[in-house]
């Protein structure tokens, strides 16, 4: 492949910048069609209950078109486990329930005939502890929960080990055992939830304007809940504010809303409120992880031995997945000789939990990188050093079977420990205390095998004018992939970038692509764009050595020409595409590639290389600590990422930038709080998510390991950047005040509390074991 | 959320509209920034509400200094504290929790009245002003009234205020004659750096003498009461004291005597607990940080 590049690795401005800040950008929110009707859901009062229902005053209210039940719909149950129906009957088990629908003329008169549902409910105590769940007197939560498991609680189930734990546990110098607590933490996305269907009854067929993160999975899935035809079902992705793997599942609102649409013959739109977003959209899993992990006399790591437990909630999204990821950083993040891992997802009457930005990442990390720490203050040994000695390398295959081709993890502990080296932990008995604290993380790279075919399809077309357009199956979530896309297109077939279109949102058009997540979309598609332009390229040459009378030439495509390897001469792409277009044997300028990543499927023991590719990055992050208040403000944030190629520094580092703070809100303030299946704060007052002015200097340092598999050599960058970092900030915390904290948000309330001694809410009997060796 | 809208031109406009409602269900509404939100979650049957930003009164809506004192109208807004410069001179308090104030969009459109009459235990510009020991000029149709900001409130959203009347201006003493220096602050402590309400505040204005002796002191507690208080036994232990003479043991006791003013309640932004610890450790550190300016002068 060609390394000099022109147009990769420059600063090109995301493609949709201008209409998205002059507010052209068209979102969900903007869609009106004719006729349009407006929907409301009607969501329980209770986290458990049983229910009756009375629509019939809602019904006769003017301009209201559809009320539904349960009783009204014939559809299947959705989610990833099949264990959710899209409207309740007769029971309800969490505070997000649906259990009515309206479609109105107007959205204040949908709102008004929701109020005049009468509901009749008798609450049930519930359960709202995954530990309680699992005790045999807890009452099954889920009817519909299907698998084999030893309690009637239990949503699902991971087990995962490598190498001897008991030669490990013997020859270590110090075990520590340590219980972590994780908090509900919610996506905040930009643009509240929202779904436009528009279903035709004279043929059958229905079209989503959808802000989905996977359109192909989901039209899958919205067929199965409405037992329809996937390929009568069309999905058009409108400009989507925010993702992060919010949209990963399909939710009940979306068939709800196409339900609508079906029965009334017309337009429906439902819109969340920003209340409503809070309350009935996904969020990250809370969990708790017991971690014993011990050390050898020479700062060796020997074993993690790990038992997690997540809070499902009422149902099993593709959240409950979270441990195929959560293994993957127990079992191969530094060199691990020995790992036990068991994973157990709890039905609870909470909201459920699903996928988002890291995908159990930034949990594990947090554990284990706390962990980590506290060997080291166990052992002697300095924090930087303690990581450095287990590193990982490169060539390493994991116990998981991980095969690290690259590996930047020594490189981006070096890189972060050099750039924070000056300004260690003060020891004075001041009022303000600073601290440095490192974590790192290994995240996917290059896609994940977790779906049938992990594959990205890709039409790539030169019209006549020497205009490109790539139409793709990747998906635009705002990360930036269009224009990454473009950039591929112009580098390697000479054509300006304001030639190049890129058509990537409507599943009539475009090939098949798995979805945008487990940062995979530039390595995935890029790939797959290459091999679209490499077969394009193939007929465009076989034409320009016909018309140019050099048979055995190749070309160097630039400027929008096609110049001869051997005689310098030129042709411009548009008259070789008119020429092959226009005269005999006719033929289009455009050429399909599938591209399948090269990894593999794990076997049943969770062992395999799942990933094309894998991302490593490390966090040193300065924090200055208040004795007074507990509040924590974050000085500086530095960033070493083996992101393998920077295909374009702007984006790179905005993904950093978005990530560092995501974790910043992880690690510091953001949790939804909830009571006995009640959430407290369904709005940006009270959920607190950092603002500008809490924002630390980030500075980032790309490390480039050239990973032969990636596009250019790039790997994924999207959801690294956000791992490390609350792992990073409440070691920095620990270290500039001498304590332990074991649970996040690391809220100033919990720091002072650590601070005068006061022991956290959930954390249980710590243990510190030494051998005497 | 509905309700009917009136919007009085001048204050004589809004008697006559407050005598045709003497038998409604009225409120005022200026910026706009608690109501709204307010009416969304518990909306009000018939409900009006009188707008008072499009009064046409500079004494209500501007700020005007007298030998004796500053007055600002109620309808002053956030930002127009945030650029007064003499304000900023004269009293850092006020300007510093206005400054601090939610968001550059709130602080456009919030005024000194609306965080004044809503009461909140919580209220930042309203804890600066009770620490200045202020008076809120009160109008109404049966005349006008004065009365110490410190007794306007009842209650959390409770006030002296009577159906008919409404906050007209608010007038901040002077700084004496004397006064050659001010330590006057505003500490607010939430989660985050902006767009917060306090969990615990402290206002504070002490003015000090060419002699380093302590001629007056303001202290004011926020959203650790029902009501923001004028910590007067706090302010008497340092008065006439000379800042030299402090000692980290007179932090200690300064401190107990304004913890005796707090009764904090526990709620999802923070336990009773920890606003008792912070409130005693933030006004230890104000008497710590003027020992700090001791020490720096000797």
């Amino acid at each position: 492949m060609n390394t000099d590049t022109k147009i990769i690795g420059t600063p090109v401005p995301k493609h949709d910048a201008g209409i998205r800040v002059t507010g052209k950008a068209v979102y969900g929110h903007d869609i009106v069609l004719p006729g349009m009707l407006h929907g409301a859901i009607l969501r329980t009062k209770y986290p458990s209950a049983t229910f009756t229902i009375d629509v019939s005053e809602a019904k006769k209210l003017p301009g209201v078109a559809c009320v539904i039940t349960a009783d009204d719909i014939d559809t299947n149950n959705i989610s990833f486990k099949r264990d959710h129906p899209v409207i309740k009957a007769g029971e309800v088990n969490c505070i997000r329930d649906e259990i009515a629908a309206v479609a109105a003329e107007t959205k204040e008169i949908a709102l008004t005939a929701l109020s005049l549902i009468k509901v009749k409910y008798k609450k049930r105590k519930g359960v709202f502890d995954p530990f309680e769940a699992l005790k045999p007197s807890a009452p099954k939560i889920n009817k519909f929960s299907i698998g084999n498991f030893k309690n009637k609680n239990i949503a699902g189930e991971f087990h995962y080990e490598h190498g001897n734990l008991e030669k490990q546990k013997k020859r270590s110098k110090i075990i520590l055992t340590r219980r972590f607590s994780l908090p509900r933490m919610t996506h905040a996305c930009m643009a509240t939830s929202n779904i436009t269907a528009a279903y035709s009854q004279s043929d059958g067929k229905l079209l989503l304007y959808s802000s989905t993160q996977v359109p192909f999975l989901y039209q899958r899935d919205m067929a199965h809940a409405l037992k329809m035809n996937p390929s009568d079902i069309r999905i058009i992705q409108p400009v989507i504010g925010g993702g992060f793997g919010s949209k990963l599942d399909m939710y009940p609102f979306e068939p709800i809303c196409a339900l609508l649409s079906i029965k009334t013959g017309k337009p429906v739109q439902i819109l969340y409120s920003r209340e409503e977003e809070f309350i009935a959209s996904p969020t990250r899993q809370p969990m708790i992880i017991d971690l014993t992990a011990g050390i050898d006399s020479k700062g060796n790591f020997t074993f993690r031995e790990v038992n997690v437990i997540k809070d499902n909630g009422a149902y099993t999204s593709w959240g409950a997945t979270t441990p195929f990821v959560i293994m993957q950083a127990f079992s191969s993040l530094y060199k691990i000789p020995a790992c036990y891992f068991h994973a157990t997802a709890v039905y609870t009457n909470n909201v459920f939990a699903g996928s988002f930005r890291g995908y159990g990442n930034p949990q594990a990390t947090f554990a284990l990188e706390r962990m980590i720490d506290m060997l080291a203050d166990e052992i002697g040994m300095g924090k930087d050093e303690i990581r450095l000695i287990n590193a990982n390398e490169q060539g390493e295959i994991t116990g998981q079977g991980l095969h690290y081709q690259t590996c930047g993890h020594r490189q981006c502990l070096e890189s972060v420990i050099k750039s924070s080296k000056t300004k260690i932990r003060t020891t004075s008995n001041e009022r303000y205390k600073k601290g440095i604290g490192f974590a790192s993380m290994l995240h996917v790279g290059g896609g994940a095998k977790i779906y049938r075919s992990d594959g990205c399809g890709s039409i790539v077309k030169i019209d006549p004018y020497g205009f490109c357009t790539i139409i793709t199956g990747a998906n635009e979530i705002g990360q930036g992939s269009e224009t990454v896309l473009a950039m591929i297109a112009a580098e390697e077939l000479g054509i300006a970038l304001n030639k190049i279109k890129v058509i990537n949102s409507d599943t009539d058009i475009k090939p098949w692509d798995v979805g945008v997540h487990a940062s995979r979309t530039s390595f995935v598609a890029g790939n797959s764009l290459l091999g679209a332009i490499k077969k394009l390229k193939n007929k465009l040459n076989a034409k320009a050595r016909q018309l140019m009378n050099e048979p055995s030439a190749d070309f160097i495509y630039e400027s929008g020409y096609l110049f001869s390897n051997q005689t310098r001469s030129k042709i411009a792409i548009d008259k070789v595409v008119r020429e092959m277009q226009f005269t005999e044997p006719n033929e289009l300028a455009i050429a399909f590639y599938f591209y399948e990543p090269l990894s593999e499927f794990q076997d049943k023991e969770f062992k395999g290389n799942v990933s094309g590719t894998y991302a490593f990055a490390s966090q040193s992050i300065e924090v200055e600590v208040d004795t007074y208040t507990g509040n924590v403000r974050v000085l500086n944030v530095h960033v070493a990422q083996d992101v393998g190629k920077v295909l374009n520094p702007l984006l790179l580092e905005g993904q950093i930038h978005g990530g560092v703070l995501q974790g910043l809100g992880y690690a510091i303030c953001e949790e939804l709080l909830m009571n006995s299946g009640m959430i407290l704060n369904s709005n940006f007052h009270n959920y607190k998510i950092p603002t500008a002015s809490d924002i630390p200097e980030i500075h980032f340092t790309p490390i480039e390991t050239n990973d032969r598999h990636g596009p250019y050599g790039a790997k994924g960058v999207g959801e690294a950047p956000l791992i490390p970092t609350a792992a990073a900030i409440t070691n920095a915390v620990c270290n500039a005040l001498g304590i332990e904290l074991l649970e996040l948000p690391i809220t100033p309330e919990r720091v002072l509390r650590a601070i005068n001694g006061k022991q956290t809410s959930r954390t249980k009997k710590n243990l510190t074991v030494r051998n005497g060796k | 959320m509905n309700f009917e809208l009136i919007n009085p031109q001048s204050f004589k406009e809004l008697f006559l509209v407050l005598k045709k409602l003497k038998h409604r269900k009225y409120r005022y509404a200026a910026g706009c920034t608690d109501i709204l939100i307010e009416l969304k979650r518990n909306p009000e049957d018939d409900l009006t509400l009188v707008n008072l930003s499009q009064i046409n009164d500079f004494k209500f809506r501007g700020i005007s200094q007298t030998k004796n004192s500053v007055r600002l109208g109620a309808g002053v807004t956030a930002n127009d504290i945030v650029r007064n410069l003499n304000i900023k001179l004269l009293y850092p308090v006020l300007w510093e929790a206005a400054y601090n104030l939610a968001s550059t969009q709130i602080r456009q459109v919030a005024t000194i009245g609306g965080n004044i009459c809503t009461a909140s235990p919580s209220g930042d510009i309203t804890c600066a002003l009770v620490s200045l020991d202020a008076t809120c000029v009160i109008i109404g149709v049966h005349g006008k009234r004065e009365i110490r900001i410190r007794d306007f409130f009842e209650g959390p959203r409770q006030t002296a205020l009577k159906k008919g009347e409404l906050l007209y201006e608010i007038i901040i003493p002077g700084n004496k004659k004397n006064t050659v220096k001010l330590f006057s602050s505003f500490i607010k402590i939430g989660t985050r750096r902006s767009m917060e309400c306090s969990v615990v505040s402290i206002a504070y204005h002490i003015q000090i003498d060419g002699f380093n002796k302590i001629l007056t002191s303001g202290f004011a507690i926020g959203a650790v009461a029902p009501t923001i208080r004028f910590t007067a036994k706090a302010c008497d232990f340092i008065n006439r004291k000379n800042i030299n003479a402090l000692t980290e043991r007179d932090a200690e006791s300064f401190a107990l005597k304004v913890s005796e003013y707090s009764d904090p309640i526990s709620d999802i932004r923070a336990t009773r607990w920890y606003r008792e610890k912070v409130l005693f450790n933030l006004s230890k550190s104000i008497i710590e940080d003027i020992i700090k300016c001791q020490i720096e002068v000797k």
